[in-house]
């Protein structure tokens, strides 16, 4: 039954990625369109503004959320195209394994920047 | 000749023998045709008249058994359920159904089918086993409960969606549209317990999420039944399963069978007298 709650898992991963996404790239690509609706953002893909997203604790999560959520749908996707093509249980521990061992160095990776923002 | 009668159609059957080591081969045959004969009847001509060595499973001849299953012109087809005047062609090809090792010539190895179809338990199972071993009544069940699943009774594992399955063309380890829908059969029925056991079996890699739904195995199917969306209701069994959602049922009632039946109908008058 866990493989179904995996499933799930990216199904609604798949839908959280839409959203967070979206809000990502309305804040940096719609600027005018919010300073149609009073919000000021300027510059919002400059250096610094990254940088001062990157340190708000609200900015952070969302981005490390959208990480996660990125990762998981991505290698789970992966996997299973990899696996309708293997026919050994081996080949398949062996396929999982090496997409857990990834995804976590990857978010481990990607993840270090905002935090080490928060923390500084 | 006229417009209805016999006209000349080239068969071309692909031909193959494990046993002999040749790799599959085509073969031409030329069957006279005439409206109403259909691609076993052309078979048979074949067989009867022109090379015995041609190898084919039939039995019913009327799309009840399931056994003449094959590609005809690049399509699944049951072979005597097909009008060789469908294709509007001269020429028919014929081969045995994809997705399926060879056994010889068009006969489809079917035993891996049935292999999965027997893995997902295909009979009723009950927590009350007492009672299916020693029945003392009949387990009700409402016209509307039959309904959820009536269509998927009648499968007749001709192996025809498993053929037309592109998940099963790359998956060989997928369990296939034919025993998922009766998976679904038998998880819809309102006298079975045996849910767990069976969801344990297409809650896997190769099982009900690795379908992409195409909905191949529905267009192809003779008998007019939807395994695809036998499929999509199995996953969602299988989710509210998951999350908790799903009611247990109530077991069904039982009741003693009638004691009183209602008077036979008598057998009609021979219209024709015997001349003895």
């Amino acid at each position: 039954m866990w493989r179904t709650r995996l499933h799930l898992l990216h199904m609604l991963t798949g839908v959280l990625i839409a959203s967070l996404l979206g809000i990502h790239l309305v804040i940096l690509h719609l600027d005018a369109i919010l300073g149609f609706f009073g919000v000021a953002a300027t510059e919002p893909t400059s250096w610094q503004s990254m940088i001062t997203r990157a340190s708000q604790g609200i900015w952070a999560g969302l981005y490390i959320a959208l990480l996660a959520f990125v990762l998981y749908h991505a290698l789970y996707g992966l996997r299973g195209v990899i696996l309708e093509v293997t026919t050994s249980a081996k080949t398949e521990r062996i396929i999982t394994w090496s997409f857990i061992i990834v995804g976590i160095i990857a978010f481990i990776w990607g993840a270090y920047v905002p935090v080490a923002l928060l923390s500084s | 000749m006229t417009e209805d009668g016999p006209k000349q159609v080239t068969f071309k059957v692909q031909r193959y023998d494990p046993e002999q080591g040749n790799s599959p081969h085509w073969q031409e045959f030329t069957v006279p045709s005439s409206r109403g004969m259909t691609v076993l009847d052309g078979l048979l001509y074949i067989k009867e008249n022109l090379d015995s060595t041609l190898v084919f499973r039939t039995s019913c001849r009327m799309g009840i058994c399931g056994s003449c299953g094959m590609l005809i012109n690049n399509y699944p087809h049951l072979a005597c359920h097909t009008q060789i005047e469908e294709f509007h062609s001269n020429t028919l090809t014929v081969k045995s159904l994809p997705n399926m090792s060879i056994i010889k010539d068009l006969v489809a190895d079917l035993i891996p089918m049935f292999n999965v179809h027997k893995s997902i338990k295909p009979y009723i199972i009950r927590e009350d086993a007492g009672e299916v071993k020693n029945p003392t009544a009949e387990f009700t069940q409402l016209p509307q409960e039959l309904d959820t699943f009536l269509q998927f009774t009648y499968c007749i594992k001709c192996g025809i969606c498993v053929s037309a399955c592109p998940t099963s063309a790359s998956d060989k380890l997928f369990l296939g549209p034919q025993a998922m829908a009766q998976c679904y059969r038998y998880c819809a029925d309102s006298r079975d317990d045996g849910q767990p056991e069976r969801f344990s079996v297409v809650s896997t890699d190769h099982g009900v999420w690795r379908c992409h739904l195409a909905g191949a195995c529905s267009e192809a199917c003779p008998k007019g039944l939807d395994p695809a969306l036998a499929i999509q209701l199995l996953k969602r069994q299988l989710v509210s399963q998951a999350l908790g959602l799903r009611k247990k049922q109530p077991p069904p009632s039982v009741v003693s069978p009638p004691t009183e039946t209602k008077p036979k109908i008598p057998f009609p008058e021979f219209t024709v007298k015997s001349s003895k």
